[in-house]
């Protein structure tokens, strides 16, 4: 098992945001994380990334504890988010973007990974030297994703990475969750969107006011009328 | 008969006097008693403690109820402190002293005013100049305002070393009159307090409140920003003339850089210290730290360590903001 | 009225002022733009240059390079503890919280430095070679032009620094979003501290300027040139770093001007007017002369 979560609660302030939430992500794995808005996606993930840090309950990753550890020691340990929203540094150039993703490399592995990344997204290498903060929305995402997969993340976690994209760009932006997914890495996918997600993933949860309700692989989960009535339409 | 007020707004003439006339009268009965029994020097590190209560209570107003960080007091200060000095010198030292410039309007050909009347002035210029600064410079936020209150007190500083013919320039005024005792200088501390008080109790003070909080609510309220933050300004800076008019007729003696950086760090830190969102806290901090003052000075010129004083009151203002970011009369022990 | 070789004297003179000046404002335009802080304790950073340089080569007769290197490391070093035992703590508490320690922190090392070097200003010899004097168009000595080559060199590897090297970056990004820097995987702390270790190592260079070009130190002489620097950036556009060179510069200028150019008795306003200028400056063009919403 990637990871486990056991039992967490999280909270802002004194206000529980996540109750009692338990998951497992199997290694090359899509794992879809599904709910309504303010069910309490984007806090999972957060803590998954070590924005967070839950109050109760244990984040265990290839068996370790890393329930307090913080962001920046995660990303080495091979976690990297996707947030919500891109949350690119706006200011800075898109190369300069990258080079922060690649904060625990040095210049050397930088410029290795660089190539990588720029062989995955095309259109990314043309506007290297562009300020992050002009470019489309689509090549926004496609950025921020380069900037996660830069620190060669083994679990990549993407939240709603389809929030306020065309319908085109949203199939290209799912074309390269793909593809990533075919590079082996693990993904956690949080969406508001299930039907997409239910495509790509191998395993859903959902979750309602904070805490976990079904989950379930899509396929079964697509047959169940509770699930059609209410994410299905 | 107590009348106890349940409305949190004591209206009624009673509900305003009498807690004024009982916490005066009992100040009073204490100062009586402590000018029976304590010696010169206390009662003059008393009187000291007064003057700086009223500069702290009043600097409170902007920088802890209002949430606009002022490091400009001391110019107010010096402003009433020259004010009511260049009023109440006396005619016959006057070319002496080298102040010849001064218009009759000042002090007249032969005629020196009375102390009340030169110290209101002082308090009334000082509220006026700062009605002229406060309408530009309280635009501003948080750091800019800190920087250019601070500007402004080095401005006037400049100003009064700068205009001999007013104020001596840097060698500045001796042989003041010695008007200021403990009796007018705890006058000044009760009306300073009651007035804060009064002011935290209408709606002007809730207003402040609502503008520390948070600035764009207050806006949303429909809290005229300007209108309340000169409100506290300008009250603040009369106190501070009284407390710089008071100060000169007690020390007889005042030079423009008195008023500067040390005297704006003393100052500032008081609330801090003692608790800037208690009526009381800048008092706390002023009393504490005066008293400090006197108790290590003598220490501090035996063993010939200069700075010692100021280097506790950093370490303590420091610390404070470490662990007791509320002062010491702050109810919680960590900001949010 | 005046020859041009008196004006051309006056510039020059405002040049090598408004180079310490900017070596300052730069520090504390890059404190700023990440903590959003004005760091009144950045002045003393320049006493505690000056006397160590002093002790260095006058006391201890160390050679002028290595006195050079050990100031600018121990004002590093003073950066440094003074970021983590006094701001890190506070951060993201209330905005005011760290203006006020940081006047703490200003008032503590000024009278350290009173307390155990002296409360009386000390003559500050330069090594003779500093001191040559050069005759021609205009005069000045060595030193004049050892502190604007300095303050050249400075300028270059700190933008190359910022513009370029990894924890420069960092530094953009965290004065951009702080949360965002710890989610791609940055060690903000790091980050910040090393931000004020450069602010303050440059700050303790200038200390040694300040005294090698005015000839007195005191342990109050940081506190103006320290203010003044941050009145820099704020003309020159807070969240700009050649903006805030470019007031450095500016102010410099304004203040040799003041005295030499204006009636005797208005040189005692030269501090005045530079902070009748903010105030101006805020209220006409609150961003400043160069400075945007977003960027440094
Ligand atoms: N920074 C915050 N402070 C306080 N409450 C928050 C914060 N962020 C989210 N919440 C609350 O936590 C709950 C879950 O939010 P979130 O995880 O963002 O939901 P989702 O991503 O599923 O839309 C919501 O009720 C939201 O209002
Ligand atoms: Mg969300």
């Amino acid at each position: 098992m990637l990871l486990k979560i056991e039992k967490i609660e999280i909270c802002y302030g004194i206000i529980p945001a996540v109750r009692n939430l338990s998951l497992e992500v199997e290694e090359g794995q899509i794992v879809a994380l599904v709910g309504a808005n303010g069910a309490g996606k984007s806090t999972t993930l957060k803590a998954l990334a070590g924005v967070l840090h839950p109050r109760v309950g244990k984040i265990f990753y290839k068996d370790k504890d890393i329930t307090q550890l913080s962001a920046y020691r995660r990303v080495p340990l091979g976690i990297a988010l996707v947030p919500e929203g891109r949350q690119l540094f706006s200011t800075l150039s898109v190369k300069e973007n990258l080079r922060l993703g690649a904060y625990h490399s040095n210049d050397k592995e930088f410029k290795e990974r660089l190539k990588e990344i720029y062989s995955i997204f095309p259109i990314i290498k043309e506007r290297e030297n562009q300020i992050a903060g002009t470019l489309s929305g689509g090549e926004q995402q496609m950025l921020s994703f380069g900037r996660a997969i830069i620190s060669k993340p083994k679990l990549l976690l993407l939240d709603e990475p389809s929030l306020g994209l065309a319908p085109l760009i949203i199939k290209e932006v799912y074309k390269t969750i793909n593809t990533i997914k075919m590079t082996g890495i693990t993904i956690v996918l949080v969406e508001q969107n299930v039907k997409m997600a239910m495509h790509i993933a191998n395993y859903m949860y959902v979750l309602e006011a904070g805490e976990l309700t079904i989950q379930g692989e899509p396929l079964k989960l697509m047959k169940d009328e509770n699930i059609k009535k209410a994410y299905l339409g | 008969m107590i009348k106890v007020n349940y409305s949190n707004k004591p209206n009624t003439f009673s509900g305003i006097w009498i807690p004024f006339g009982v916490g005066l009268g009992f100040l009073f009965v204490v100062l009586g008693i402590f000018n029976l029994v304590l010696d010169n020097y206390i009662l003059h590190i008393i009187t000291v403690i007064g003057i700086y209560i009223i500069a702290a209570t009043s600097l409170n107003l902007t920088n802890g109820y209002t949430g606009l960080f002022s490091l400009g007091h001391t110019g107010f200060m010096l402003i009433g402190a020259y004010t009511s000095v260049l009023l109440t010198y006396k005619v016959s030292l006057r070319a002496a002293y080298n102040l010849p410039s001064l218009p009759t309007l000042l002090g007249g050909a032969n005629y020196q005013w009375p102390f009340l009347p030169a110290l209101l002035t002082g308090g009334v210029i000082a509220a006026i100049v700062a009605m002229i600064v406060g309408y530009p410079v309280l635009r501003l936020r948080g750091h800019y305002l800190a920087v250019a209150s601070l500007g402004f007190m080095i401005i006037v500083t400049t100003m009064a070393k700068g205009m001999k013919s007013f104020t001596r320039g840097a060698s500045g005024i001796q042989v003041i009159p010695h008007y200021s005792n403990l009796w007018n200088v705890y006058i000044w501390v009760a009306i300073t307090i009651f007035v804060l008080w009064r002011i935290l109790q209408s709606a002007p003070g809730r207003a402040m409140l609502a503008i520390r909080e948070s600035e764009v609510s207050a806006q949303s309220q429909g809290i005229n920003l300007m209108k309340y933050k000169l409100y506290a300004f300008v009250s603040g800076a009369f106190f501070a003339g009284i407390a710089g008019g008071l100060y000169a007729h007690f020390t007889r003696s005042i030079r423009p850089y008195e008023f500067s950086f040390s005297m704006t760090f003393f100052i500032v830190i008081m609330p801090i210290i003692g608790g800037s969102r208690n009526l009381f806290g800048p008092a706390l901090g002023a009393s504490l730290l005066i008293a400090m003052r006197y108790l290590l000075k003598p220490a501090e010129e035996a063993l010939g360590v200069y700075g010692l004083v100021e280097l506790i009151y950093a370490a303590l203002l420091v610390s404070v903001m470490l662990w007791r970011p509320g002062g010491i009369l702050g109810k919680e022990s960590r900001a949010k | 009225m005046y020859g041009a070789s008196y004006i051309y004297q006056q510039i020059f003179n405002g040049i090598v002022l408004g180079s310490i000046y900017a070596l300052l404002a730069l520090g504390m335009a890059l404190v700023y733009g990440i903590l959003g802080l004005i760091n009144f304790a950045h002045g003393a950073l320049i006493t505690i240059g000056a006397f160590c340089f002093y002790f260095l080569l006058f006391k201890f007769n160390l050679p002028f390079v290595l006195a050079i290197i050990l100031t600018i490391s121990l004002g590093g070093f003073v950066g440094f503890l003074s970021e983590a035992i006094g701001y890190r703590k506070l951060r993201g508490g209330p905005g005011l919280s760290l203006l006020i320690t940081s006047l703490g922190i200003y008032i503590f090392i000024e009278n350290a430095i009173k307390l155990l070097i002296s409360p009386q200003p000390y003559a500050f010899f330069n090594p003779p070679f500093l001191n040559r004097i050069i005759n021609s168009f205009i005069t000045f000595r060595v030193i004049d032009i050892f502190i604007i080559i300095t303050t050249i060199v400075i300028m270059i590897c700190f933008g190359l620094f910022v513009k370029r090297s990894k924890i420069g970056i960092a530094m953009r990004g965290i004065a951009e979003s702080v949360e965002t820097a710890g989610l791609v995987g940055i060690n903000v702390n790091q980050v910040i501290t090393w931000s004020f270790v450069v602010a303050s190592a440059i700050a303790a260079l200038t200390g040694f300027m300040w005294g090698a070009k005015y000839g007195q130190i005191s342990y109050n002489m940081g506190f103006m040139p320290g203010v003044i620097a941050f009145v820099a950036v704020v003309i020159g556009g807070i969240g700009s770093i050649p903006g805030a060179v470019l007031g450095g510069f500016l102010i410099g200028l304004i203040q040799i001007f003041t005295v030499g150019f204006l009636p005797l008795g208005w040189s005692v306003y030269r501090d005045a007017i530079v902070f009748t200028l903010l105030i101006i400056v805020l209220l006409i063009k609150p961003m400043g002369i160069l400075g945007r919403r977003e960027s440094m």
